[in-house]
This record gives C-alpha cells, sequence and structure tokens, in this order.
C-alpha cells in the first residue's frame, strides 16, 4: 500500500472495501492516539476515542469529499466525538495525570531533564482547552496550516497568531511552575 | 512590519520555514523586544520535542481489528439493486458463457473454426471468473471475501490484477480466516515468481498465529529457502506466540 495516498484509500473505503480502512488505521491511529491522550490524560479513554474515530469515518464514509485532506476531515470527527464525549461524560476535557519519566537517581541530567519535562506537561495541562488543540496540532500533528485552518475554520494567519499566544500562555505557565518550584 | 504583524510569521520561524519574508528579518534586526521574544519562545517551541510520545496499548489493535471484522452495514436489500450488483452481473455473465460453449461444442463438433471460437469463449470465462474474484474480494462481508478467495483457486491462470488482490488480502485483510484462505490460496500459485516473493514478506506483516502458521506451512511447502532470513527473524521476537516459535524452528528445519 507504499504510494497509496489517504485520498485514494478513503475512496476505497467509500466503495465499500474496509481493508482500506485497516490501512488508514496503520497510518494515523498512533498520532490521533497521542492527541487524544494529550487532550484528556486518559490512556484507555483515548484507545476507545482513537477507535471509534475510524469507525465514524466509516459510517460517514458517503460525506467524505476527494477534494479535501483526509487528515482534516480525520480531526474533524476526532474533534466533534471529543466534545459529544466531553458533553456525555460531563467532564473537563484534559486534565489528568501525565504519566512522570522516572530517572536513575544519581544521575543529575536525566533528574534535571526528567523534572524539565514534568514541568512542561504540567504546564500543556494548564493552558485552556483552545491553546492547548491549537499548539497540538501545530506543533505534534504534523498538519500544514491550511489544515488546521480549514479544521478551525479560520485564516491561515489567524492560526499562525493562535499559535504564538498559545506558545506564549505556555512559556509563562513554564517560568511560573519553575518558579513555584524553587521556592 | 510592526510587531503585531512580525508575532505572525513567529511560528514560521521556529518551525524553520524557508519562506519566512524578508521584512520579518528587517523587524528582527531593528526590534530588541521581538528578537528577545522570539528566541525565548522559540526555547519552549523547542523544549516541546522532549515530550516523550505516549504510545496506545496492543489492546487498541486488538478491539479494532475484532470490530472491523464484525462490522457490517445495515444492508438496504432490493431486488433491483441485487440484480444490479457486479458479483451478481459478473457470475450470470459467466453462466451464459459456460452455456454459450456448450452450445457451441455440441452445434459445431470437429470443425477447426468453431474450436477456436469455443478457445476464444473459453478465455472470455475465465476473464469473467478473475472478475467475479475481484469483485467478491472487494466485499464487505467477510463470506464474500471468501468466497473471492475460493474464485481465485478456481482460475489456474489468474493474471497479475488477481495475484496483486490475493497478496493484499493475505496481507491486509481485517479478517484472520480470509487471511488464512488467502495465504492457503497463494501456495496453488507456486510456480509465479512474485508469490515466491510475497510469502516470505507476508509472514513479517502478519500478527495472528493463525495466519503465521499458514505463511510457515506454504514457505516449507514450497520450499522456498530465501525465507530463511525472515523466519529466524521471527523466532527472535520476544512476544511471538510459543506454538508459532516451535513451527518456525520446525519450518527451518525443513528448509535446511
Amino acid at each position: 500500500m507504499n504510494g497509496v495516498t489517504d485520498t485514494e484509500l478513503m475512496n476505497e473505503v467509500s466503495r465499500g472495501r474496509t481493508a482500506a480502512l485497516a490501512e488508514l488505521f496503520e497510518r494515523h491511529h498512533r498520532p490521533l492516539y497521542r492527541f487524544f491522550m494529550r487532550m484528556t490524560g486518559d490512556g484507555g479513554l483515548s484507545e476507545d476515542l482513537t477507535q471509534e474515530v475510524f469507525f465514524r469515518v466509516l459510517k460517514y464514509k458517503d460525506t467524505y469529499h476527494p477534494d479535501r485532506p483526509f487528515q482534516a476531515w480525520m480531526y474533524q470527527i476526532a474533534r466533534n466525538l471529543l466534545t459529544d464525549t466531553a458533553r456525555k461524560r460531563k467532564f473537563e476535557v484534559l486534565p489528568g495525570e501525565f504519566e512522570v519519566v522516572s530517572s536513575h537517581a544519581g544521575a543529575d541530567e536525566e533528574i534535571a531533564r526528567s523534572q524539565e519535562v514534568s514541568l512542561l506537561r504540567r504546564a500543556l495541562e494548564c493552558l485552556p482547552l483552545e491553546k492547548r488543540e491549537v499548539l497540538l496540532l501545530s506543533r505534534f500533528q504534523n498538519m500544514k496550516y491550511e489544515e488546521i485552518a480549514a479544521l478551525l475554520g479560520c485564516e491561515v494567519n489567524t492560526v499562525k497568531v493562535r499559535v504564538y499566544r498559545a506558545v506564549r500562555a505556555l512559556g509563562q505557565t513554564y517560568r511560573q511552575l519553575e518558579g513555584e518550584r524553587a521556592v | 512590519m510592526n510587531c503585531d504583524d512580525a508575532r505572525k510569521y513567529f511560528v514560521d520561524v521556529w518551525r524553520g520555514a524557508r519562506d519566512v519574508p524578508a521584512e520579518l528579518r528587517e523587524h528582527l534586526d531593528g526590534c530588541a523586544a521581538c528578537r528577545e521574544e522570539v528566541e525565548e519562545l522559540g526555547m519552549v517551541w523547542n523544549r516541546l520535542e522532549s515530550l516523550p510520545d505516549p504510545e496506545p496499548s496492543p489492546r487498541l489493535r486488538q478491539e479494532f481489528y475484532t470490530r472491523l471484522s464484525n462490522y457490517r452495514e445495515k444492508p438496504r436489500f432490493s431486488i433491483g439493486a441485487w440484480l444490479r450488483h457486479p458479483v451478481f452481473q459478473a457470475a450470470a455473465a459467466v453462466v451464459i458463457l459456460a452455456a454459450g460453449i456448450g452450445v457451441g461444442r455440441y452445434a459445431g463438433r470437429d470443425t477447426n473454426a468453431n474450436e477456436a471460437k469455443v478457445a476464444r469463449l473459453e478465455d472470455e470465462v475465465t476473464d469473467m471468473k478473475q472478475m467475479v474474484a475481484l469483485s467478491l474480494l472487494r466485499q464487505e462481508s467477510a463470506g464474500d471475501r471468501l468466497r473471492g478467495v475460493d474464485w481465485v483457486t478456481q482460475t489456474p491462470d489468474a493474471d497479475q490484477k488477481v495475484l496483486d488482490a490475493l497478496i493484499s488480502t493475505a496481507n491486509h485483510d481485517p479478517n484472520v480466516n480470509v487471511r488464512v484462505a488467502a495465504i492457503e490460496a497463494l501456495g496453488r500459485f507456486n510456480s509465479t515468481p512474485m508469490v515466491r516473493t510475497a510469502l516470505p514478506k507476508s509472514l513479517s506483516r502478519q500478527d495472528s498465529p493463525l495466519a503465521q502458521i499458514a505463511v510457515l506451512d506454504e514457505i516449507v511447502e514450497l520450499r522456498e529457502r530465501s525465507a530463511a532470513p525472515v523466519i529466524r527473524s521471527l523466532i527472535t521476537q520476544t512476544d511471538l506466540n510459543p506454538d508459532v516459535k516451535q513451527h518456525a524452528q520446525w519450518a527451518l528445519r525443513q528448509l535446511e
């Protein structure tokens, strides 16, 4: 299946060939899981949501337009699913405890790195939903700005400004948490 | 360019974009505050790289494939739709062609011209059978796809397109029974180089013990010695099913 585009695979899915969905799953389930994981902090829930996205792809295959990037369409489904789930389960999207990377006793650099990662995660958790989402899409999901803009329903420049604001907020929170730790 | 305009492009700098406008460079050269901010926030952006990527458990893949193999769309049955179904149409064409051949043989015995016509019709039947097989292999229901594999085995001269579809089914079909049937069907085309190459590759793709054992059996049947390194690599996998490991060791002994 190498060399076959997502759109071609999605066309196969639309024709009823579910094996093509398996290929789309193999390509996208990890980044999608990470997106959910970073949005909810819940591993089990993130696995359920990831799986559900692909079955919604199957269910709504007739609404897919081949001139729209598959990834943007898939994340649209993911966002709707996340909103629905948050409403049904009455939970605030995010905060959960991300696992903390363990460090080798005595290895100062390792400990410092581990603390830095831990602080960064907490800072990310503290970001408001909209900021966290645009930052994750831009930094981790390998999406083009045009795709993010289509997904969020805004202009490319607006996406860039939102990412800037999210990074600035993340930096402020990080410094604040760092200061609290130092006290 | 003022500071607000410049901030629109900060993320391009962090992402290492090549088309950062020259005006931004000029602005940064003359504005210490923006220069400091783009560098400081750039470190935050880069630091995000250190966040480990969470990995899903094997449960996700298992449940997805189980659910996919059981997935069926709600049928929207109608006689008209059934008559328009390509599988039905192709099967009907095969029956009509076969009947034509029978009539041709009966009516035109002992004439060379009719023999040639019959041979051509037989070729057409083979083509139609392959078309039916391809159609069935693309169906939603695992039962249909199993029938598709069966149709392939009825066409001893399957062309490359059909063999490609069979190999793809053996490697990617969500249902393990269909995959196993396709692997066994591949063994019937043992003189075809693409099948001999595909089987060892398939071994490294399979994650179900049933399918892994089926591929090993076909490799042994074909005496495909080039598969030995793939089998050795399989044996070294720490999470390999013990039955598969034992079978792989047996297969290796058969090939050596």
